[in-house]
């Protein structure tokens, strides 16, 4: 081996074991690393490659899928599952293409969907939503943007598995929502349990937990009512203790009336319950409700 | 809500061992930039509520190389755009699409195809280690279970697929 390539190997050989659950030789790596300035860019070349492979890889099971599993000529049964998606959901929505396997659900403002998964459980997307489903895969989601409700078949061998932009979420249990707005997520949990990053925080979420994430390593985890998480399926949206340009992108979606903040009201803090047929009929109600003003500007309702 | 989040183990932590996590950093790489990397740090577990950790030094330990990775890929991918932006330029001709080269191939199932083939292409076994292990979150030593193989062996085929990922990523950087 040449000097680059037992550089090469140790770096590796580094980035598997601090990736092993009990790794504590944090000096040893330390002192590894003072030994030269290419054993740290070694090291960050791997950490790197293998960080953007699990970026990019798409939450599949080698074992669901063999190394050929990307062909050109499966077109049609892709479109069948997603035409079966569709029709299970009742259909008015938008769908397309992402990539081999994989398949997008969309809903508008205002719309609400739900999609029967293969494996017997369902998905409920909110409005101004959008999620990536596997035909390949029916135990695997991504939520690209807005609320999802999954009712999940609990399989201990092989766990529902939910990525939301570089976070990710395997089921223990059987019901769950998650929200997606750009790098901002959250997913609280109203039946059974859910993990989050088991391979990085490995959170444990129990009923009533709600971990928020702005992105990054932050996060947060707070109660929330049982009765309360996805109640938007019901009819309901509530509020305790959110910002205002929260509550208004939810308003929004769920109701497909445009509502933006007031100048100046976006720091505001609200609390509140909602019916969401109420706020379609008449968003003026939402004045007295949460105590703010509210006023007609064009076509958007402006709040605060 | 993070507002409220009350202060936790890990900043006295970090504070204990403030000239021990300095010194990794600038072993890591971070150089003259090693007391900025702490305060980003210090920011992050400030606003994070994780509940009570057995061994806070390695997780700040831990935490501080991952900020340590996102810096270099944040870096490698800017130095890469503006590379091919400027030979874009230099090279534009009416009619060729603007959108620099390589973002094209480092975006979306292209990218994704070659991943999975440089993955499957250190054998079916190290394969299956490496995804239920980084994408299923699947502890080494479970995986070693699942695949009726020893720990080592586990060890030896991850080491396989990240020197190939390794390469893989200073390949496309250079095209």
């Amino acid at each position: 081996m040449t000097q680059d390539e037992v550089i090469r190997a140790a770096a590796a050989d580094w980035a598997v074991r601090i990736g092993s659950a009990g790794f504590d030789d944090w000096e040893g790596f330390t002192a590894w690393l003072e030994e030269s300035p290419d054993h740290a860019l070694a090291y960050d070349r791997v950490a790197a490659g293998v960080a953007d492979a699990v970026d990019i890889l798409p939450p599949v099971a080698a074992a669901d899928e063999p190394a050929e599993a990307q062909p050109r000529g499966r077109p049609r049964r892709w479109m069948l599952g997603a035409l079966a998606a569709a029709v299970a959901a009742g259909g008015v929505g938008m769908w397309q293409w992402a990539d081999p396997g994989g398949y997008t659900v969309m809903t508008k403002p205002g719309e609400t969907r739900t999609i029967a998964l293969a494996d017997g459980g369902s998905v409920v997307l909110a409005g101004d939503s959008r999620i990536e489903l596997y035909r390949d895969a029916p135990r695997r989601a991504a939520v690209e943007q807005g609320s999802a409700y999954f009712t999940i078949r609990h399989d201990a061998d092989d766990p529902f598995r939910v990525r939301v932009g570089e976070n990710r979420l395997v089921d223990i249990g059987t019901r769950f929502e998650v929200q997606r707005e750009g790098d901002a997520m959250q997913v609280a949990v109203a039946e059974g349990a859910v993990a989050f990053n088991p391979r990085g925080q490995n959170v444990r979420l129990n009923p009533g937990d709600m971990l928020s994430s702005e992105g990054g390593q932050r996060f947060s985890v707070t109660r929330v009512p049982v009765a309360e998480i996805g109640e938007w399926r019901d009819g309901r949206l509530s509020f305790q203790d959110r910002p205002l340009p929260e509550i208004a992108a939810r308003l929004s979606a769920m109701t497909g009336v445009a509502f933006r903040v007031a100048p100046g009201a976006a720091q505001r803090r609200l609390s509140g319950s909602v019916e969401i047929d109420s706020v379609r009929d008449d968003p003026a109600v939402l004045g007295d409700l949460f105590g703010i003003a509210v006023a007609r500007s064009g076509d958007d309702w402006v709040i605060g | 809500m993070t507002e409220s989040a009350p202060p936790n183990g890990l900043e006295a932590a970090l504070i204990a061992h403030r000239e021990t996590l300095l010194r990794f950093l600038r072993a890591r790489g971070a150089g003259e930039a090693a007391e900025d990397v702490l305060h980003e740090l210090w920011l992050k577990i400030r606003s994070a509520r994780t509940g009570p950790i057995a061994a806070p030094l390695s997780y700040l330990y831990r935490a501080a190389d991952t900020l340590m990775i996102d810096r270099f890929r944040a870096e490698r991918q800017a130095v890469k755009r503006d590379r091919d932006w400027s030979e874009q330029m230099a090279g534009a001709a009416p009619g060729v699409s603007e959108a620099p080269s390589g973002e094209r191939i480092m975006m979306g199932r292209d990218h994704a195809r070659l991943v999975a083939q440089r993955i499957d292409s250190c054998g079916a076994r190290a394969a299956s280690a490496f995804r239920r292990h980084r994408i299923d979150g699947v502890a080494q030593r479970e995986v070693a279970r699942e695949l009726g193989v020893s720990l080592s062996t586990v060890e030896s085929d991850l080491r396989l697929v990240y020197r190939a990922l390794a390469e893989l990523r200073e390949e496309i950087l250079a095209v």
